[in-house]
């Protein structure tokens, strides 16, 4: 028989090494470093991060029963633990039965992994709450605890004075004690005496009684006036409500735990829920529509990036794609924003799209792009899937905002959560546990995940989906759905064999039910061609260079337009080219308005020729510039004949014409309307420009609006620096010296400053501006505000405003002196 | 590959013809799917929440739909169109027009947050009385059409059950001597007689008279027929008399030229349109009589008017006839909810294979404008270059030519602009029908060229509907209204009556190379291209040569 241990530590040691292996699994944080010893592991398993990390972890039940045990004695038997989850048996109006016994058979599982976890250690009879779970779970008016309890009379009676503890015992009909402790105890005696509670709780008023019912499951604290109702003064008279505040009271845990029959939680939640399911699928049924939105989702991929080929949107500054980007990229996809979000960071995740770091920013995809686009299509999902199976971002969020009210955009910063990839992994793992073919309803997926990790503090209410593991949770069903993870809302069999085997296994599986690339197509006479289902990359892309794809899915529907044929053309085939490819792959015969329809466009195409010449050389006579183009001195000029009578010079006209006149020709230059331009020496010309004004000595004599405005401003800075102060009293002040800043303290300033705004005197001020410089002037103040002073500035002669802190120091003037 | 049906991810079903089960499957998805496109081998179906409405009111479910291209699709289905279809299927019938033995007419729902949200729209408010219970309003029997029309736009159409009223019965029979309807023509009765009202989609030249007469004779009831002109009621008559138990007596003519009343009375949209003072003085012929059967003939060209008086029409039987249902003015939800669905539809190269229509060889041909013409072109105004491009001096060769190559064939030459058809008629001495040719000037023409008298005639837009014409075999289209794609199926429909010597129809639609006028052609064309009538294109200058 061994003692029990007194310590964390002392339990911990006395843990075999395949147990504190567990731990260190399950708390994997204590493991960094490696601790010393194992009193420095039992620190460590104590801190405060350490303990909310692992609290996070826990399970609902788990977690309940860590914060049944936080309001329970400190140590406390297993009994009193379980009759917090069970209630104390009383009946209160609910069969409770199936639910009790449920609690006693998963307490002893949710205690293994509280002590496993090096939450709880002691024995069943002493059973204690890490001392950091403890008070992080433990209410305080801050942080109401789970459970709605409150804090126990002994914590809240702690300021009360013995006089008043002594009149709660007379009022509650209890004998006097001598001191406060033997006070809180005889209250708390009766408390938690059930047959003397009952007996009180006779006695109370109805009103009394419902006070309490809005407190009994929390929140425990309540506002009163100074003078409460009778029925509030009748309980806050009994101990029932006891004072936090002047103007809040609280029910204690005691008086709580009597109303609740003794449990701890309204709802104790000992089984997970169950996963309900929406409907059993043939799971041939569900492989195949997987399988089918696989395809769909690496064909998707593909048509993005291959639209983003020659160079993707523009990256914003602030990183990621703008809403219009984002848009369009919708459109090309034909798809909604968000699902087109989700494609796009898709192939950012599988890296197949990046920015290229260009001077002006813009996507592309990667070379690991085109590596992918050679693969078979299922392993091209499998590399889609295992990418967004371990992403952190959550295109979910494009569109929202952030905790500063920035919008979120696609392929932008600040779309990692970390707790994305774990979500995905607990709804997969969910998913794979039901039966094949099983599609379950997603609330009670949400319901199960909550369960299984309790947000700390968030309402237990089932409805609620607003936390970020919920949305991450409800997003993967959806991109499950979209990327072929899961057919028909149940989990496919090549995903199951990804999550379990690995990506060969899962692409084996998924291999057989994608389609066969095809290599006819169906052409018809009403100008469109159909392909009933993936063609061959070659053919998939001289289709789409020669026609529009007007629908796609399965199959694809192309329509030919002249546009769409001069399309190809200019990609330089040759209507022969296009004829021989039509004839090569339909499996019927190439309809007469479709060969017409190329025959027609390539009869006009490339009809008219564009190109770019710096120069031309013109002639009548063709003898001429057949004799020039047969010269070798004109090959410098690089001379291209367009017509008998016309050559392109890839020179400047000046060259062309020096050139000519060197080979002993005498060309004349020709204006742009074909007039010959008669060049004369000296005729460079200015822009108009006017005639230097002279340069006088002395600056220039002011006019009469500037001289009335330099005296004005010279007469005013005379006032200021000559008018006689009142002495301020401060002798030592350098405000006598006239000529210098006057200095004040700034509560001076202030004072005078207010009582100049009172009496509206004049009042003279050093005062340095934005730029520091300094200056003196003569103001009489109006409003004193907010730190600063508006006033009539004699100097500047108009209404100012001065900040306070910039006004060095004031003086006034003498009365006399006020201009 | 099994199925042959592939289900694409913007709602259209692509069904490839010469699969096995084709025809199953054709059969499977008809009722839902709207048949958009018919060319050779891939019929193209689309899936639209009018159509999927119409299923549920001919009594069809999600699951049967769903089961439907779950069993013919080739590739697995996506999962988001079949939620889509169950969501949209859904929304019909949630909503019910009933009469009530207490409050007459009232619309009941079987979802309140329904009613709750339809009753909240501004549109609705007006239509509807007082609050009967919590799920049922009162309507005001004179908007029942309007409600409907109404709650469709809104997304949440209501299933009509108050029935309809019988109406003043009358004795029809179809006079089914030497001839009988076609299996297809019975099958249309059929399926609108079964579902109360609605659209029969019949390609011209299929009978589309004889499916009104199979209508009376089943409703035995007075009977007001809507046509296009004078023209077309005049055939309606002469037909009617000729195919059923109706004398000349019974049958009344109500248009711009007489007034008469009749226990069948044939109105023409033109008189019930006219304005006088801001009112439509001849509406009140929907109130002279208690008609138990309402005909619209070409139900795509139903004027606007027409529209808005029919909503109060909603307790009577109504029967559109049209050979398409595409409206230019995209209208087609107002025939939906205020006709009816469309209760019968066939490919009209169906209809060919079983020679009720003739085959017809559809050639385009492309004339070059001269030098001069084309300078003359680049300069025109916008508004001219149609006008110019399509009265082209080259047209005329071109046309006479083909005229040449038809001789003692009978020949149309149908066009858009008089200047031009009279120019045609004096080189091809051929006469001219054009708005301003009187009607007895015209059924004098009608007459001698359907006696062969005359074999070539020159005829303007007016010619556009309803005229019957047994034996034209050739049509020549030298220019027409713009892109409009139903006036090329109605011309295309004149050569389409089936040949006493089985002979193929010709169609020839002559268009100016590189300008406007090509791109009008590709689009009037496309329809028929989508009906499956490929058009072959030849150069001018082939034909000319050859001739």
């Amino acid at each position: 028989m061994t003692t029990p241990p007194r310590t964390l530590a002392e339990a911990l040691r006395a843990r075999d090494d395949e147990s504190l292996a567990g731990l260190l699994r399950a708390r994997p944080d204590l493991l960094t470093p490696v601790p010393g010893d194992i009193t420095q592991l039992a620190t460590r398993a104590g801190t405060r991060a350490s303990v909310v990390r692992a609290l996070e972890h826990l399970d609902r039940f788990a977690l309940q029963t860590a914060e049944a045990l936080a309001v329970a004695p400190d140590p406390a038997p297993y009994e009193t633990l379980l009759g917090l989850l069970t209630g104390d048996g009383r009946d209160d109006g609910e069969y409770r039965g199936d639910a009790d016994a449920a609690i006693g058979d998963a307490l002893p599982a949710a205690l293994t992994t509280l002590r496993e976890q090096a939450l709880v250690w002691g024995e069943d009879d002493r059973l204690r709450l890490v001392r950091t779970a403890r008070e992080l779970l433990a209410p305080s008016p801050q942080y109401p605890s789970p459970t709605g309890l409150g804090p126990t009379v002994a914590e809240a009676t702690a300021g009360m004075s013995p006089g008043r503890l002594q009149d709660i015992l007379a009022t509650a009909g209890l004998p006097a004690t001598h001191d406060p402790v033997s006070a809180v105890t005889s209250l708390s005696a009766l408390f938690t005496d059930r047959a003397r509670m009952g007996e009180l709780l006779d006695t109370a008023p109805a009103e009394a009684l419902s006070v309490l019912d809005r407190l009994v499951w929390g929140p425990p604290y309540g506002e009163v006036t100074p003078n409460p109702t009778p029925p509030v003064k009748w309980l806050r008279d009994r101990g029932l409500l006891l004072p936090v505040s002047t103007r809040t009271v609280v029910l204690p845990r005691e008086a709580a735990l009597h109303l609740r029959a003794g449990r701890a939680h309204r709802v104790p939640e000992p089984q997970p829920p169950a996963v309900e399911a929406v409907a059993n699928r043939d799971p041939q049924a569900v492989d195949s529509a997987a399988a089918g939105q696989a395809f769909l989702a690496v064909t998707t991929v593909e048509e993005l990036l291959k639209s983003w080929n020659g160079g993707g949107p523009a990256i914003l500054r602030a990183g990621g794609l703008s809403v219009r980007e984002l848009k369009k990229t919708a459109t090309t996809l034909d798809v909604s924003e968000p699902v087109a979000a989700f494609w796009v960071e898709l192939a950012y995740a599988a890296g197949l799209l990046a920015s290229d770091a260009e001077a002006d920013e813009r996507y592309a995809p990667t070379p690991a792009y085109d590596d992918w686009a050679e693969l078979p299509a299922q392993d091209r999902w499998v590399r889609l899937a295992t990418a967004w199976l371990a992403a952190t971002r959550t295109p979910g969020l494009v569109g929202g905002q952030d905790a500063k009210g920035r919008a979120l955009s696609a392929l932008g910063p600040d779309l990692d959560r970390s707790a994305a990839p774990e979500v995905r992994h607990r709804v997969l793992a969910l998913l794979a546990s039901l039966d094949p073919g099983t599609a379950p309803a997603p609330e009670t997926v949400l319901a199960r995940l909550r369960w299984e990790r309790p947000l700390r503090g968030a309402s237990a209410s089932a409805g609620d989906t607003t936390d970020l593991r919920s949305r991450i949770a409800l997003w993967t069903l959806n991109e499950s759905e979209l990327l072929g993870i899961t057919g028909r809302g149940a989990l496919a069999a090549h995903t199951r064999a990804l999550l379990d085997s690995g990506p060969a296994e899962a692409a084996a599986l998924l291999a057989p039910l994608i389609p066969e690339p095809l290599d006819h197509v169906l052409l018809q006479a009403d100008l469109t061609a159909v392909a009933p289902g993936p063609l061959e990359r070659p053919l998939a892309d001289m289709l789409s260079a020669l026609a529009d794809i007007e629908s796609k899915g399965g199959a694809t529907v192309y329509r030919f337009t002249p546009g769409s044929v001069r399309r190809a053309l200019d990609a330089g085939q040759s209507a022969a080219d296009l004829h021989a490819f039509l004839a090569a792959h339909s499996r019927t015969p190439v309809p007469q308005p479709l060969s017409y329809l190329i025959d027609d466009v390539a009869r006009r195409h490339g009809h008219l020729r564009i190109g770019a010449a710096s120069s031309y050389v013109r002639c009548d006579d063709e003898a001429v510039l057949n004799e020039l183009l047969a010269d070798r001195r004109s090959a410098t000029l690089r001379l291209r004949r367009l017509a008998p009578t016309a050559l392109a010079a890839q020179v400047d006209p000046a060259s062309l014409l020096e050139g000519l006149r060197e080979m002993g020709y005498a060309p004349a230059a020709e204006s742009a309307e074909g007039d010959v331009l008669i060049t004369r020496a000296g005729a460079r010309r200015t822009p108009p420009r006017t005639a230097p004004v002279p340069v006088p000595e002395g600056p220039p004599v002011p006019d009469a609006t500037l001289l009335g405005a330099a005296v004005r401003a010279i007469r005013a800075g005379d006032t200021a620096a000559t008018v006689a102060r009142k002495d301020n009293g401060t002798t030592d002040a350098p405000a006598a010296s006239s000529g210098s800043l006057p200095r004040t303290t700034s509560a001076e300033t202030l004072a005078t400053v207010q009582a100049a705004a009172m009496t509206g005197s004049a009042l003279w001020i050093g005062y340095v501006n934005a730029d520091g410089a300094a200056s003196q002037r003569v103001i009489a103040p109006v409003r004193v505000e907010g730190g600063f002073v508006t006033a009539y500035d004699h100097t500047a002669d108009e209404v100012r405003t001065y900040p306070l802190h910039r006004i060095t120091g004031v003086a006034e003037l003498a009365d006399d002196a006020t201009p | 590959m099994t199925g042959p049906l592939i289900v694409q991810s913007d709602k259209t079903l692509l069904l490839e013809v010469d699969h096995d089960q084709a025809d199953a499957c054709r059969r499977a998805i008809a009722p839902f799917a709207e048949l958009e496109r018919a060319p050779e081998h891939i019929h193209t179906y689309r899936l639209t929440p009018l159509g999927l409405w119409n299923a549920r009111a001919a009594g069809h479910d999600a699951e049967q739909v769903v089961d439907a291209l779950v069993q013919y699709s080739r590739y697995p289905v996506p999962h988001a169109l079949l939620v889509d279809i169950a969501e949209t299927m859904a929304r019909y019938g949630r909503l019910t027009l009933s009469k009530h033995p207490v409050h007459g007419l009232v619309l009941t729902s079987t979802d309140r947050p329904v009613l709750e949200e339809i009753l909240r729209s501004k549109k609705v408010q007006p239509l509807v009385g007082a609050r009967i219970d919590p799920d049922t309003v009162a309507v005001h029997p004179s908007e029942r059409g309007q409600i409907k029309q109404t709650l469709l736009k809104l997304g949440w159409p209501a299933e009509d059950l108050a029935g309809y009223v019988d109406g003043e019965a009358h004795p029809i029979e179809l006079a089914e001597d030497g001839w009988a309807l076609r299996p297809y023509q019975k099958q249309a009765v059929e399926g609108f007689w079964h579902g109360g009202s609605g659209v029969v989609v019949l390609p011209c030249g299929a009978g589309k008279t004889l499916v009104g007469a199979g209508a009376m004779a089943q409703a035995k009831a007075t009977t007001l027929i809507l046509v296009t002109n004078t023209v077309s009621a005049r055939q309606w008559k002469h037909e009617l008399v000729k195919r059923t138990s109706l004398t000349e007596d019974e049958i009344g003519e109500y248009s711009g030229t007489r007034k008469e009343i009749r226990p069948v009375t044939i109105a023409t949209y033109q008189v019930l349109t006219t304005r006088r003072k801001g009112i439509y003085p001849h509406l009140e012929l929907f109130d002279s009589r208690d008609w138990g059967l309402v005909i619209y003939d070409e139900v795509h060209l139903l004027p606007a008017p027409v529209f808005k008086f029919t909503a109060d029409l909603q307790a009577r039987r109504r029967l559109g006839l049209t050979a398409t249902l595409v409206r230019e003015d995209g209208r087609e939800s107002d025939v939906f909810s205020l006709i009816g669905p469309k209760r019968f539809d066939a490919p009209w190269k169906e209809i060919e294979a079983q020679g009720y229509i003739a085959p017809a060889d559809c050639v385009e041909v492309r004339v070059n404008l001269t030098d001069s013409e084309r300078l003359a072109y680049a300069t025109a105004e916008t508004e001219e270059k149609y006008r110019f491009c399509a009265t082209t001096a080259t047209k005329r060769k071109v046309t006479e030519a083909l005229v040449r190559k038809h001789r003692g064939e009978q020949t149309l030459v149908i066009g858009q602009y008089i200047d031009q058809l009279d120019e045609l008629g004096e080189h091809l001495n051929a006469p001219v029908i054009k708005g301003e040719t009187s009607n007895a000037q015209r059924e004098k023409l009608f007459d001698a060229f359907r006696e062969g008298e005359l074999s070539v005639l020159v005829v303007s837009k007016v010619a556009n509907f309803s005229i019957d014409l047994p034996e034209a075999t050739v049509a020549i289209q030298v220019s027409g209204t713009f892109g409009s794609r139903q006036e090329e199926a109605q011309r295309l429909g004149r050569v389409l009556r089936p040949k006493a010597d089985g002979h193929e129809a010709r169609f020839y639609s002559v268009v100016a190379r590189d300008t406007i006028d090509q791109d009008f052609a590709a689009h009037r064309q496309r329809f028929l291209a989508e009906q499956g009538y490929a058009y072959r294109i030849v150069d001018a200058d082939e034909l000319l040569t050859d001739n």
